[in-house]
């Protein structure tokens, strides 16, 4: 019978779960801090089964004084003229809190498991003989027993998720028992949170996965959008990158970068400034907001070039003085029959942190909507990660609609995120149907949480880096948020050689996958890096406005090797700088006293030189376009109006990243010159923005 | 134990951060796997290896390198579990069935019943099932980590064996196997 049972416990699965291994690692580390920086007193006490017994028995006090049954005990108020009463020294305070907060805690997950309500929560507190108790002798091993007895409290609210979810899906309860527990559940949790931060001066890594039980479906999810169990908030990550500074002609003349074609930054910026609050500063990449935009630049004039380049001289309407140089490129658009085939793998975030309205429903949706944009015998399929990765739907046919549209209504959110996984196995996939002379890409839609596989930026950064040589394309779809990684979305879509783009709404789904279609999906040169040199006779001070993760060394211009942005077809990029002409006082430096200035030379009436390198898909080889920015590059009509809405929102980036150079310009200019250069604006976008501008002026005065 | 971990250990008892993130990555899964034959499921096995690497962390510097630093961890995630029961005995019952049912798969079900019952059998003996059984400790190791003499621990066994061949009728189709 032992081997029986042997067997049985082998047959366990025990392999442990990476998530909850790193979680007890960093909880535990918290506690290596909190130990060796003398937060807890060090004690010589052996831990033997005695002493552990001593501590239970007391527990087992504890643990029988939070049942909700009703006590005459008048403790409560004894409990408050504790708290009221001056208390001699700070040592006993210390044990005063944390023996309420995790008398509380245990009294508030006791009554969220059994489903009680707040009333009683309270009522069970006043009927708390025991942390009073414990009060009168606060000794070592009570606070060891109160440090556990809190710790075990952490972990079981975290868990307490997991335990309700079942119970919401059984049968019998209705609708709207569902709904009353829920939100019940919804205030209990809050409170536990509270405490909890009382307790713990960091969020405890495994509250953010209390969402993640994967107990209800998506479709419950959707009928109840209003209460989200448990919702992140402020764990969105980005990188920080300080604006570009203001160079001196004569010490740095030229200035590399690659250009940029996603957009996250801007739907970003737009979802917090909906929700009336100012982005965070960080959110804030200009370029994209920028590029978020189509402009109307001329067309390439002769198909053998994919891409046209114009650049116009403004004033800059923040400084009088400056100028603007504004470079507009764009690429050609592909009629449908030149459409090339594709073979998309839609790699699918399943896990239960998608669970939201606003993340898998509307991944589902986005996703249906990009067949409509697919040629019938182009193939998809659909690898989906949450714990594991798997492949839902092998490549089929889009004329096959019906198939995949069935196999994206099957999804469910539940369980852990292992990215890392998922992402090979998506290569694998597209790597064995490989369409050659058509587009093989990935589209990865997550919410950016990596938690399990390899999840270390640099790893996955690098396995795509190196997937990229096999001509396979990932594209990075970012949606939810609360807990958006910013930067690992940049990363993979640079390092893929694909677009990252943030999608809050399903208007933004359209936007990216079906009316810019053709932009996301196909190429149409790539790795594309502008260089400007700029002439030390007419300009003395530029600076280059966004790109900052983007910048390049000068000798990287000309390096093949090094990779840069890609242009997809009909995609349009815009870069602008900021110029102080020699002889205006508007820099922000001084003369020199000792560097002569020559007598102009021949080239005076240039401000510099223009010079792209790109690479036609499939090539290795760069080619070069280059031309002079002529000093009276002056437009007026379209081209002026595209450059001055494009200044209109590289202003209000700037003023959302704290407006350093844009002295008194505010965003009530940046709304006029929005409004007054919208021009056709068949989608709409522009009179997007100019609302956002009001909301965040709005916004910036609270 | 080798002379490495020794001094990882001490590394990390003089207060090195690294060293004792190392520690318990190495044996946070022997913590685990011993957690999860303790608790019969994983919910409570993460919760309590959880418990335990905290406590590692508070305790470390009283391991005194007398017994084997696994044996020392066996005891503390034993503590920590039986700690863990403890504090939420309340609605332990409602819970066990509940994560059991809900995997579907037999052995985990019946081992729960097993574990379930030997509990109902009085103090150490689930310990000592976990143990020998479980991980495949000799009854002297076992001894050791629930500091009881070697032959209560043998005792312990033998009243395991008595107890379930007598109750074949309450688990299935354990009876037949044994």
């Amino acid at each position: 019978m032992s081997d029986r049972l042997k067997q049985w416990f082998a047959e366990q699965d025990q392999t442990p779960d990476a998530q909850a291994k790193s979680r007890a690692l960093d909880v535990a580390l918290n506690a290596f801090d909190e130990y060796h920086s003398g937060d807890v007193p060090k004690t010589d006490k052996v831990v033997t089964i005695n002493s552990e017994q001593k501590k239970a028995s007391i527990d087992q006090g504890l643990v029988t004084s939070d049942r909700p049954t009703s006590d005459n005990q008048p403790v409560g108020r004894r409990l408050m003229d504790a708290t009221l009463s001056k208390i001699p020294t700070t040592a006993s305070q210390r044990w005063l809190y944390s023996g309420l907060a995790s008398a509380a805690m245990l009294v508030i997950t006791v009554s969220l498991v059994m489903n009680i309500g707040p009333q009683v929560v309270d009522d069970a507190l006043e009927g708390q003989p025991s942390p009073e108790q414990r009060l009168a002798m606060p000794d070592q091993a009570d606070h060891d027993a109160l440090a556990i007895e809190a710790d075990a409290v952490t972990v079981r609210a975290a868990r307490l998720d997991d335990r309700q979810a079942p119970e919401l899906h059984s049968p019998a309860a209705s609708r709207e028992l569902l709904r009353a527990s829920e939100e019940r559940k919804v205030a209990a949790l809050q409170q536990t949170q509270e405490l909890q931060a009382i307790r713990v001066p960091k969020p405890v890594p495994s509250l953010a996965n209390v969402h993640s039980a994967g107990g209800f479906s998506a479709e419950l999810a959707d009928a109840l959008p209003q209460v989200p169990g448990y919702s992140e908030q402020g764990r969105d990550r980005f990188e920080h990158a300080e604006s570009n500074p203001v160079k001196r002609v004569s010490q740095s003349p030229v200035s590399t970068f690659s250009i940029d074609v996603d957009t996250a930054s801007y739907s970003f910026v737009r979802r917090q400034l909906n929700h009336g609050r100012l982005p965070q500063k960080d959110a804030v990449r200009l370029e994209e907001m920028v590029n978020y935009f189509p402009y109307d630049y001329p067309l390439p004039a002769h198909p053998g070039q994919p891409f046209s380049t114009t650049t116009t001289v403004l004033d800059s309407p923040w400084k009088a003085g400056n100028k603007l140089i504004h470079i507009g490129i764009k690429g050609y658009q592909l009629s449908a029959a030149t459409q090339p085939r594709s073979n998309l793998v839609l790699l699918l975030d399943v896990s239960g942190s998608m669970n939201s309205p606003d993340k898998l429903p509307l991944v589902k949706q986005s996703m249906s909507m990009l067949l409509s944009r697919l040629q019938p015998e182009d193939t998809v399929s659909i690898v989906v990660y949450a714990g594991a990765a798997g492949i839902v739907l092998e490549p089929t046919q889009v004329q096959d609609r019906q198939t995949i549209l069935s196999a994206l209504n099957k999804l469910q959110a539940g369980g852990s995120t292992a990215g890392g996984e998922g992402i090979q196995l998506a290569y694998q996939l597209a790597e064995n149907h490989f369409v050659k002379d058509g587009v093989n890409r990935i589209i990865l839609a997550t919410d950016g949480d990596f938690n399990v596989g390899i999840h270390n930026p640099e790893q996955l950064q690098g396995f795509v880096e190196r997937k990229r040589q096999s001509g396979i394309y990932l594209s990075v779809l970012g949606f939810g948020q609360g807990n958006y990684h910013d930067q690992l979305m940049q990363a993979l879509a640079q390092n893929g050689n694909g677009v990252a783009a943030y999608i809050d709404t399903v208007s933004e789904a359209q936007k990216v996958l079906v009316d810019e279609a053709t932009s996301s999906l196909f190429p149409i040169a790539s790795d594309v890096k502008i260089q400007v040199e700029f002439n030390p006779d007419s300009v003395s001070e530029y600076r280059l406005l966004g790109y900052e993760t983007r910048m390049l060394a000068e000798e990287d211009f000309n390096n093949d090797a090094v990779d840069a942005g890609d242009i997809g077809a009909g995609h349009t990029v815009t870069a602008l700088y900021e110029i102080t002409p020699i002889g205006s006082d508007s820099g922000v430096y001084s003369a020199s006293r000792y560097t002569q200035t020559d007598p102009p030379g021949a080239n005076a009436d240039e401000y510099g030189f223009l010079q792209l390198r790109y690479k036609l898909p499939g090539e290795s080889k760069s080619r070069l376009i280059s031309q002079p920015i002529q000093r009276d590059q002056r437009t007026e009509g379209t081209l002026k109006r595209e450059a001055d809405f494009a200044t209109a929102v590289a202003g209000f980036a700037q003023l959302l990243q704290g407006g350093k150079y844009t002295g008194d310009w505010g965003y009530e200019d940046a709304l006029k010159m929005a409004l007054a250069n919208r021009g056709d604006d068949v989608f709409g976008y522009r009179s997007e923005l100019v609302q956002l501008m009001r909301k965040a002026e709005v916004a910036n005065d609270l | 134990m080798t002379r490495d971990l020794d001094a990882i250990i001490r590394q990390a008892q003089s207060g090195d951060r690294t060293a004792f993130a190392g520690l318990i990555d190495d044996h946070y899964e022997m913590m685990f796997r011993f957690a999860h034959k303790y608790c019969g499921n994983r919910p409570d096995a993460e919760d309590v290896t959880q418990l335990a690497c905290i406590k590692v962390a508070r305790s470390l510097g009283q391991f005194r390198f007398e017994a084997r630093f696994t044996t020392w961890l066996y005891r503390l995630v034993l503590n920590c579990a039986r700690d863990f029961y403890k504090a939420q005995h309340s609605h332990e019952a409602s819970t066990w069935p509940e994560t059991a049912m809900n995997d579907g798969s037999e052995p985990k079900v019946l081992l729960h019943q097993v574990l379930k019952l030997v509990e109902c059998m009085g103090e150490g003996f689930r310990e000592t099932l976990a143990l020998v059984i479980g991980e495949g400790l000799t009854h002297a190791e076992a001894a050791e980590v629930l500091a009881v003499k070697e032959s209560t621990v043998s005792w312990r066994l033998h009243e395991v064996r008595k107890r379930l061949k007598a109750d074949v009728g309450q688990i299935g189709e354990y009876g037949g196997g044994a």
